[in-house]
């Protein structure tokens, strides 16, 4: 493990383990009986159920629709039979409204959302309708609808679009994969967006430099195009994190609270593109994402594509079970993942990854005094100083809390992470930004 | 087979992040302790075994005077973080070998109590608590500390510097006016070295206090730019102070306490300052402070004195260079307190 003691950075260096699935290819999950739909996959209003219970239902066809501006469509990733609509445990606990629908094995298909084949003829509106037609939300695990962020305020203009490869958290390599396997689909996803935004100057792809393969793939795909850039970033977490992307890549900084495009850019992830792209090309909602599986106590770790619904422990039976007991199981990375306490909750829109950590591994240790080395000043992606947040947190001094920027924590996790006394300053933060909030609502 | 392993009602849950560092204060404590065997060793080298019992006596009296104290005040008990030890260490190193135990448990004893534990404990004491005990021996007990002792050696004197000869210190010749070096002051070289040194048995011997120093910049447990600006800014001080006469600044930066508290002292955590730019500014107010006192003063203290002025001023400073947060157009605006900003 590195660390860095000199001085402030922005970042921290957790063990990568990623060794294990980064050169497999991706290969299918297979498909369970029972499939779970929750109508909330995404940030906003949740999805309006469309079918009822003993409905017959096919591979693609909307089951549940967008309830608001800000809110996404969910498809069936089988066709069988709807045989409930009822709550269940989701991932980072909690239950939602779900769609249960009984696989029949026979993938009857409806038919495409558009038709297929016209995609570079597609008009801004119609990309657009397309994106949101099809329920793509922000696949790096924001699940921000992507038809509402490709659609920027009036007045705002847009002249870089940023790619989101960094994939800077521990163990993930779907999107590593996904550049490896389907290079051509981001960039053909990338070119989509020209008709987005007229005034596109140029296109940042950033990737963090432990994935070669992926910076290569990209550059060769990318190479008759002399407005996409691919970049390499330093390997170091949290690169992904939007606002530090946008920082690194263009110098910009995205004021509080403020949307990318007021600094006229608009970030996606990989995944993202790539299904936009495949919405408009062929017609696909989202109803299937590429999930690596991976950790100590997972037996064959694996990049899967996995059907929307499926639920986690099917996942990890394709990857051979445990061979350890596990502690933690979560859905997404070890820094920003959420953790699950049954393995039935489904494979949503934004799990990236499943990461299961040994109880050793997951371990958080005994909160002791401060020591004040200050690396948790130096690791902060947005320059807090999170001990000073936390402590005023627990004088309960909220105002000293806020006057500290604690609403400018991205959450990313690293002063909890780097702390040598253990000191829950993540936790405390949240609870502070929670305070404020109510607070103000006050 | 897979299903082995019932997972039911056993996963753990909580947010996130799921994964904490190896690092523990205590590991941090240890690498200052394992940085500080150079000196020491050299030190034994030097004046003899005694060394290793004077250290033994600074740790032992600091760990049991935390012990006791936290045992008094029906405080949980935290010896096991280390960080007495270290002040044990330093305090038992600042002092020369002349020096009478119970001045060495005195020390040990006030770093701890009055200067570390009365103000909070670990991570809260605005003083460095090694820096402030030989500053109050220097004022209270000059007596019993005047002769500036030359060593007798391992080999010369055996166990305790017997032959050990008063004489004054290189800093008597080339601080209090002083422009020049005069023909008295050893030459560079055995300066760097701590050959036919005197003076306090940790800081004689520049060359093992460097191999401590990097060690500790390896280990990433303190940051570099506080000892290396620190001894830096005394350098060009005595510079424009002597114009530029390259002897006489290579002497003070290698004379005295300069190296030793550069390296273990202006880099504590607690009395130093938090703030990235607050460690830029601590380190450069340290050497400035140093070779004016070394300018202006008839006697030997700047470096301790400079320290725990830094120390004292470190809070504020840190509470004007608060960073400026992505996307603030300004530094975070917050009162004063020194209660939030150390």
């Amino acid at each position: 493990m590195r660390f860095s003691f000199m001085g402030k950075h922005g970042g921290s260096h957790p063990e990568e383990n990623k060794s294990r699935t980064s050169k497999l290819p991706i290969v299918d999950a297979s498909v369970p009986k029972i499939m779970v739909y929750p109508v909330s996959m995404h940030i906003g209003a949740p999805a309006k159920p469309v079918v009822e219970i003993g409905e017959t239902v096919k591979v693609g066809q909307l089951i549940a629709e967008e309830g608001g501006f800000v809110s996404a469509n969910v498809y069936s990733s089988v066709s069988g039979e709807v045989i409930a609509i009822e709550k269940r445990g989701k991932i980072g606990g909690g239950e939602v409204d779900s769609i249960i629908v009984k696989n029949d094995y026979e993938y009857t298909k409806a038919d495409p959302i558009v038709e297929p084949g016209r995609s570079q003829d597609m008009s801004k509106d119609e990309i657009i309708q397309t994106v949101r037609k099809a329920g793509i939300v922000g696949m790096g695990g924001a699940t921000f609808p992507t038809a509402v962020k490709l659609s920027p305020p009036p007045g705002m203009t847009i002249d870089t679009l940023i790619i989101n490869g960094a994939e800077c958290e521990p163990y993930s390599t779907s999107d590593h994969r996904v550049m490896v396997e389907h290079a051509d689909e981001i960039i053909h996803g990338i070119n989509l967006s020209r008709a987005l935004f007229p005034q596109l100057r140029r296109i940042y792809i950033g990737v963090e430099d432990n994935k070669p393969d992926a910076i290569k793939a990209l550059e060769e795909a990318s190479a008759e195009y002399d407005d996409i850039f691919v970049r390499p970033l330093k390997t170091m977490y949290p690169q992904g994190s939007e606002k530090n992307l946008i920082k690194s890549m263009t110098g910009r900084e995205v004021s509080p609270g403020g949307l990318p495009a007021e600094v006229r850019c608009v970030v996606a992830n990989t995944s993202t593109i790539r299904s936009c792209y495949r919405a408009c090309e062929f017609g696909e909602p989202l109803i299937e994402r590429i999930v690596s599986v991976s950790g100590t106590p997972i037996r064959e770790p694996k990049n899967l594509r996995v059907k929307i619904g499926t639920p986690m422990d099917s996942l990890i039976e394709d990857c051979g079970g445990f061979a350890d007991v596990p502690g933690k199981v979560l859905g997404g990375g070890p820094m920003m993942g959420k953790t699950v306490s049954d393995l039935g909750v489904p494979i949503i829109k934004g799990t990236t990854a499943i990461t299961v950590l040994t109880p050793e591994e997951a371990e958080q240790g005994d909160s002791h005094d401060c020591i004040m080395c200050s690396e948790c000043l130096n690791v902060c992606p947005v320059s807090l100083q999170p001990i000073l947040i936390s402590e005023a947190f627990e004088r309960g001094n909220i105002d000293k809390a806020q006057e500290l920027g604690a609403m400018d924590c991205i959450e990313c996790g690293n002063c909890s992470f780097i702390c040598p006394s253990k000191i829950p300053l993540l936790e405390n933060i949240r609870s502070a930004k929670a305070a404020i909030k109510a607070k103000e609502e006050k | 087979m897979a299903q082995a392993i019932d997972v039911k009602g056993k996963l753990q849950v909580g947010p996130s992040p799921h994964v904490r560092s190896k690092r523990t204060a205590a590991w941090v404590m240890d690498q200052v302790l394992i940085a500080l065997i150079p000196p020491t060793l050299a030190a034994t080298f030097f004046f003899g075994w005694w060394v290793l019992g004077m250290v033994a006596i600074g740790i032992g009296t600091a760990v049991a005077s935390e012990f006791i104290y936290q045992k008094l005040t029906y405080k949980p008990i935290k010896i096991q973080d280390h960080s007495a030890a270290v002040t044990g260490m330093l305090v038992a190193l600042s002092l020369p070998v002349t020096a009478p135990i119970w001045m060495i448990m005195f020390g040990s004893i006030f770093a701890i109590v009055i200067v570390k534990q009365l103000n909070g404990g670990i991570g809260r004491n605005y003083f460095n608590p090694a820096v402030a005990a030989r500053v109050v021996i220097k004022a209270l007990f000059t007596p019993w500390l005047a002769n500036w002792v030359l060593p007798g050696g391992l080999l010369g004197s055996g166990f305790r510097g017997v032959d050990a000869i008063g004489s004054a210190t290189p800093l008597e010749f080339i601080g209090n006016g002083a422009q020049v070096v005069p023909e008295q002051v050893p030459g560079l070289f055995d300066l760097f070295m701590g050959f036919n040194l005197g003076g306090n048995v940790g800081e004689t011997s520049k060359f093992a206090i460097l191999i401590g120093m990097l060690y500790l910049i390896f280990r990433r447990v303190i940051n570099p730019k506080v000892p290396i600006l620190y001894i830096l800014t005394t350098f060009v001080v005595m510079g424009l102070w002597s114009s530029f006469d390259w002897n006489f600044q290579m002497t003070h930066i290698l004379t005295g306490t300069l190296f030793f508290g550069a390296t273990y002292m202006a880099t504590d955590y607690s009395s130093g300052s938090l703030t990235p730019e607050g460690k830029t500014v601590f380190a450069i107010g340290c050497g400035v402070l140093t070779a004016v006192f070394r300018i202006t003063l008839d006697h030997p203290g700047g470096v301790g004195y400079s320290i725990l002025i830094m120390n004292a001023l470190a809070p504020f400073i840190d509470s004007k260079l608060m960073p400026r947060i992505y996307g603030h157009k300004t530094r975070p605006q917050t009162k004063f307190d020194r209660q939030s900003t150390n």
